[in-house]
């Protein structure tokens, strides 16, 4: 092995400029392949981390508006969901529904401190909706069951509205806050990319709105979920449990509005997955060209040397001992300059998490992370290496297989 | 199995080149040369004498007719078994030296036991064997661009003997040399030949002719003597 190593060497040496040139057209495609890779990768990890810390099977449904006539009512009818309408889901779509929680809220209310105000409102929720929003605890807690059962009065604020009512840097949780007029304290801090309510309790808000049994809109864990039409067909089951209740035709889409987390889960895999796919068809036609060009130089290489491989054959080289040393030879410039364009392409990956992708102070949402060039791609980028070698290698070492031992005779 | 007498023995050796009119190049050869022999083969060109040098070295079929060699029946062979016959049973030396250019003259010398799947270490003990009994120990480590034609050849016949071959196939050996050094390599082929090597020369040089032991002469396809 170490021979046949010497012998690739020694002939790449002999071929120094001519192994070069080629060899960067090799570098280039790598190095192209593994940035795009690379940067999708980082796409595809922003992504899914968003994804990862929430419950992907998670439906939200809000009362619409009912459009089509059913059962003699007329169109154009509000509809408005009940707390009940939860417990109801839960015992009749008992095999898909995980749970089903309410949600109130109050958009009009101002939430202040002596030192500032907010004017958002607030939201009454379950424990659950933690995970079904996706909220990320940065210092307390979130609501929980007692603060459910006692309907206290505690507030959930984000991030950037704690600092707007207390200042930077200042402490908060603990704290009291005014919501309308009544006095609230400060149990948590979350960050959310996007989300801003302030959260209280649901039994606490649904006191605050007089008991009414409406509520906004509830979140529905389903379970047994894998494929969109699962999905689709639980959103189906939902809206023919509920329109029994609330008189509307199951088929009135604009009755109920339902977002549906698992499929947008699904469709962004989807997406995702046909981008990496892109990235590696667009990085191995790149390859291609330096793969062309690896071809090229080794048909040259075996036209140069047909005394030598002659004279190799004279001495009693058996076919397949030339064949193989032109394919290894191939492969050995292909995976070098490749390693080339690999570390010069995780170098500039690096620089592009570097420079562009720290995260801001507030965080923009984490659309890229971990830009990196994983060891299970380095793996495949070398078994894409060494079979584009040996593909590259394979015409011209089935043409030095043509050359007779004859050719030794022949002077040159 | 033919006469042992022979190491190389050809019989009714029958080659000829297809074409529009297909070339008759041998005709009928039948040929002994036994074994320690000192033999020139001599004809001008287009004689047919480098086609029998191809059969002779396994290089090419030949039509009808029987070869063996040291016993071996030299026919109808798959490349692989003539590529192993050639390692193991022949020694070439060129006119044009056909030494590896970007390798040292060690590594040409070890070059056939590459072949054969043996150690570096120890091919290359005995490749240095071979050059110090040509007398080349000192220029182990030498390109042959920095060789001169004399030195040249004597690494390529270190090279045709490191297989310990039962014949020593040289085709026009001092074809490339003056005449000094043409003398110089002659007397190698003389001394390995006291030494019991059995040795065909290809040539069409009288000079070199005079100096092997018997002159085999082959004219238009046919050996005329």
């Amino acid at each position: 092995m170490i021979d046949l190593f010497n012998e690739i060497l020694a002939t790449l040496r002999f071929n120094k400029l001519r192994t070069a040139l080629t060899g960067f057209a090799v570098s280039w495609g790598i190095f192209l392949l593994i940035v795009l890779l690379a940067v999708s990768n980082g796409l595809v990890n922003g992504v899914t981390g968003m994804f990862s810390q929430r419950d992907k099977e998670v439906m939200s449904i809000t009362g619409g508006w009912a459009q089509k006539p059913y059962k003699g009512l007329k169109d154009e009818r509000s509809i408005t969901l009940k707390e009940s309408d939860t417990e109801l889901l839960e015992s009749r779509n008992g095999n898909i529904v995980a749970y089903a929680v309410p949600e109130l809220s109050n958009d009009s209310v101002v939430i202040s401190t002596q030192k500032d105000y907010l004017t958002g409102g607030y939201k009454g929720v379950y424990p659950q909706s933690q995970r079904s929003d996706g909220t990320t605890m940065e210092e307390g807690r979130y609501i929980n069951d007692n603060d459910i059962e006692q309907g206290r009065r505690v507030i959930v604020l984000h991030r950037e509205n704690a600092n707007t009512l207390f200042g930077v840097g200042e402490p908060a949780v603990g704290k009291f806050v005014r919501v309308g007029d009544l006095s609230f304290t400060v149990v948590g801090i979350y960050f959310h990319e996007w989300m801003r309510s302030s959260i209280i309790p649901y039994t606490t808000a649904k006191a605050l709105a007089g008991g009414s049994e409406n509520i906004r809109r509830m979140q529905v864990k389903a379970k047994g979920l894998s494929t969109v039409e699962d999905a689709n067909e639980a959103e189906n089951e939902f809206r023919s449990t509920l329109g029994n209740v609330h008189s509307f035709d199951p088929t009135d889409d604009s009755a109920l509005w339902i977002w549906n987390r698992f499929r947008d889960f699904a469709t962004t895999n989807t997406a995702l997955s046909t981008l990496t796919l892109a990235v590696w068809i667009i990085g191995l036609l790149t390859l291609l060209s330096g793969i062309v060009g690896v071809s090229n130089i080794m048909f040259v290489s075996v036209r140069e040397r047909t005394h030598e491989i002659g004279v190799r054959r004279a001495i009693g080289a058996r076919p397949v001992a030339i064949l193989r040393q032109i394919i290894l030879e191939s492969v050995a410039i292909t995976t070098l300059f490749g390693y080339v364009g690999i570390v010069l392409g995780v170098i500039v990956t690096q620089l592009i998490a570097h420079f562009t992708l720290s995260p801001g102070p507030q965080g923009h949402p984490p659309i890229f992370k971990d830009p990196s060039v994983d060891l299970s791609i380095a793996l495949q980028v070398t078994v894409v290496l060494v079979i584009t070698g040996c593909l590259a290698g394979l015409f011209p070492a089935l043409k030095s297989l043509k050359i007779k031992p004859v050719e030794a005779l022949r002077d040159e | 199995m033919n006469d042992h007498k022979y190491i190389i023995d050809l019989h009714d050796i029958n080659k000829s080149y297809p074409g529009v009119v297909p070339l008759h190049v041998l005709k009928d050869v039948s040929l002994g040369i036994e074994k320690g022999e000192l033999v020139s083969i001599m004809g001008a060109s287009g004689s047919g004498k480098s086609t029998l040098l191809n059969i002779l070295g396994i290089l090419d079929n030949y039509d009808s007719g029987e070869y063996h060699l040291d016993g071996v029946l030299i026919k109808n062979l798959s490349e692989n078994r003539a590529a192993d016959l050639r390692n193991y049973m022949i020694g070439f030396v060129f006119q044009s030296f056909n030494l590896i250019g970007y390798k040292n003259a060690l590594d040409n010398v070890a070059l056939p036991l590459f072949y054969r799947g043996i150690s570096r270490k120890k091919r290359n003990a005995l490749a240095m064997e071979q050059l110090e009994r040509m007398g080349m120990a000192d220029r182990a480590t030498h390109l042959p661009s920095e060789l001169s034609g004399g030195q040249k050849q004597r690494v390529a016949i270190a090279r045709a003997l490191i297989t310990n071959p039962s014949i020593l196939l040289a085709d026009e050996p001092t074809g490339a040399l003056d005449s000094h050094t043409s003398r110089e390599v002659m007397q190698v082929f003389r001394d390995l030949n006291a030494e019991g090597r059995t040795i065909v020369i290809v040539t069409h040089d009288p000079a070199v002719g005079e100096q092997t032991n018997r002159i085999i002469r082959i004219s238009d396809g046919r050996i005329v003597e």
